[in-house]
C-alpha cells in the first residue's frame, strides 16, 4: 500500500524532522536555559530609549488592500497552473484550442478589471 | 497499514486543532485561534494526500494556509482587539440547546454513515489504487483537463465571483478605520 | 505483495471524520460571539465538505470531486475577503466584533 504514497515519504520525513527538532530545541531551551528575569530585562528594547507608546497599534487598512490583491492573484495563478500544464493537449485538439485560449483570456481580463477598479479607487496608493 | 496510521494521525490532528479554534480556553486570543486553524489546514492537506488528491493538497496549503489565513491575520492585527472590544462570551440557554442538538444530529449521522456508507453502490466496489495511480488520478493534468473540458462555465463564473469579491471588499474597507 | 492492492481506509471513515469536523465548525458558528471566530468556523465547515467531495472522488475514481473542491476553495477565498471586510466595516461603526451586539438593521 505504501508504494502509492512513495513520493510523499520525503515530505513526511522532513515534516517529522521539523516537528521533532523544533520541539527538542524549545524543550531544551525551557529546561536548560537559566532564567533570571528582572523588570529591566522585561521591558522591550528600543535602542536604549524607554518605550514611548503601547505596541498594540491598529494597523492601517492599506495592508488589507494589499492582502486582497495578493489573494485574488494567488487564486489566478492557481487557476492558471492546471491550464498551462494541459495547454499542449488542448492545442492538439483542433475543436477545443480556441475555446481553451479564449476562456483563460476572459478569466484574466475579468480579474484584471478588479485590479483596475482597485487602482481607480486609489486603494493602491500608499498615502 | 501505512494509510490507516496516517489517517488517524492527520484525522486526530485536524479534529484537535479545529477544536482549539472553537473551544473557549484556547481561542481567547484570535491569533492563537488562527494558528490552530492553520495547523488544522495542514492536517487536512495530509488527508487530501491520502485520498490521492495531489493538486488539492497543495492548493489547500497554498490558498487556505497561505492566502486566506494571511487575510485573517491581517484583520486580527488591523482590529487589534482587546478584551473591551471582544465583549463577554456569554453562554446562554439557546447556545447550549444548539450545542446539544448539533451533537445529537452528528451522532446520528456518524452511526448512519458507519453502518451504511460502505455499502453504497460505489463504496462496495472501490476503485483500484493501481488503476488510479496509472491514470494520474488527482494530478494537475487530470484535474485541469476535467475542469477546462467540462466545467468552463463555473470557471468563468469564479472569475466574476472573485471580481465581485474584490470590488465588495474594496468598497467596504476603503474608508479608513 | 502479489495480492490485489486495496485502500485500507474505507470511505465511511472519511465521511465520519468530515461529519465530526463539520459539527465542530457548526458549533463554532452557533456558539462563538467573536465574528472572526465565526468566520474561521465557517472555513472549518467548508474544509469538511471538501473532504467528503475528495473521499467520494477517490471511491468513484473520477475527477469531478476534485474540480468541485477547486471551486469551493475559490469561493472560500471570496467569502473570506468580503466577510472580513464586513467585520471591519461593523467594527468601524460599533467598535465591537461581538455578533450578539449587532441587533439593529440600521444605525
Amino acid at each position: 500500500m505504501i508504494e502509492i504514497y512513495e513520493p510523499y515519504i520525503p515530505v513526511l520525513l522532513i515534516a517529522m524532522i521539523v516537528v521533532v527538532l523544533a520541539g527538542v530545541i524549545l524543550l531544551a531551551n525551557g529546561l536548560l536555559g537559566p532564567k533570571r528575569p528582572t523588570r529591566l530585562k522585561g521591558i522591550p528594547y528600543e535602542s536604549g530609549v524607554d518605550p514611548v507608546d503601547s505596541p498594540r497599534h491598529r494597523f492601517s487598512v492599506k495592508f488589507y488592500m494589499t492582502a486582497i490583491l495578493f489573494l485574488v492573484f494567488d487564486l489566478e495563478v492557481v487557476f492558471l497552473y492546471p491550464w498551462a500544464v494541459n495547454y499542449n493537449g488542448f492545442l492538439a485538439d483542433p475543436g477545443f484550442a480556441a475555446t481553451a485560449f479564449g476562456s483563460m483570456a476572459a478569466f484574466l481580463v475579468i480579474l484584471a478589471l478588479g485590479l483596475f477598479y482597485e487602482y481607480k479607487r486609489g486603494a493602491m496608493s500608499w498615502d | 497499514m501505512f494509510e490507516q496510521v496516517m489517517f488517524w494521525l492527520f484525522g486526530a490532528g485536524a479534529v484537535v486543532t479545529a477544536g482549539m479554534v472553537v473551544a473557549p480556553p484556547f481561542n481567547r486570543n484570535p491569533v492563537h485561534a488562527a494558528l490552530a486553524l492553520i495547523a488544522s489546514f495542514f492536517c487536512m492537506a495530509g488527508l487530501y494526500m491520502l485520498l490521492l488528491a495531489h493538486l488539492l493538497a497543495v492548493l489547500q496549503i497554498l490558498v487556505y494556509a497561505g492566502a486566506i489565513m494571511v487575510l485573517f491575520l491581517f484583520v486580527i492585527m488591523l482590529l487589534n482587539l482587546g478584551d473591551h472590544e471582544l465583549g463577554k462570551q456569554s453562554s446562554s440557554v439557546g447556545q447550549m440547546i444548539g450545542l446539544v442538538a448539533m451533537a445529537f444530529v452528528t451522532s446520528k449521522l456518524v452511526v448512519t454513515l458507519a453502518t451504511s456508507a460502505d455499502s453504497l453502490p460505489h463504496g462496495a466496489d472501490p476503485a483500484a489504487p493501481e488503476a488510479l495511480v496509472r491514470d494520474g488520478f488527482g494530478t494537475v493534468a487530470t484535474v485541469g483537463d476535467a475542469m477546462f473540458r467540462h466545467y468552463l462555465v463555473p470557471f468563468e463564473l469564479t472569475a466574476i465571483l472573485l471580481l465581485i469579491a474584490v470590488i465588495g471588499a474594496v468598497v467596504l474597507a476603503k474608508r479608513n478605520l | 505483495m502479489q495480492e490485489t492492492l486495496a485502500f485500507t481506509v474505507p470511505l465511511s471513515w472519511y465521511l465520519i471524520l468530515a461529519a465530526i469536523l463539520f459539527t465542530i465548525g457548526a458549533i463554532g458558528v452557533f456558539t462563538r460571539r467573536n465574528a472572526l471566530l465565526v468566520l474561521m468556523s465557517v472555513e472549518i465547515m467548508l474544509n469538511a465538505v471538501n473532504l467528503t467531495f475528495l473521499a467520494f472522488a477517490r471511491t468513484r475514481g473520477d475527477s469531478i470531486g476534485h474540480v468541485v473542491t477547486f471551486f469551493v476553495i475559490a469561493v472560500a477565498a471570496a467569502e473570506a475577503a468580503v466577510g472580513l471586510a464586513l467585520v471591519m466595516g461593523v467594527f468601524r461603526h460599533t467598535r465591537t466584533v461581538n455578533v450578539d451586539s449587532l441587533r439593529a438593521m440600521r444605525r
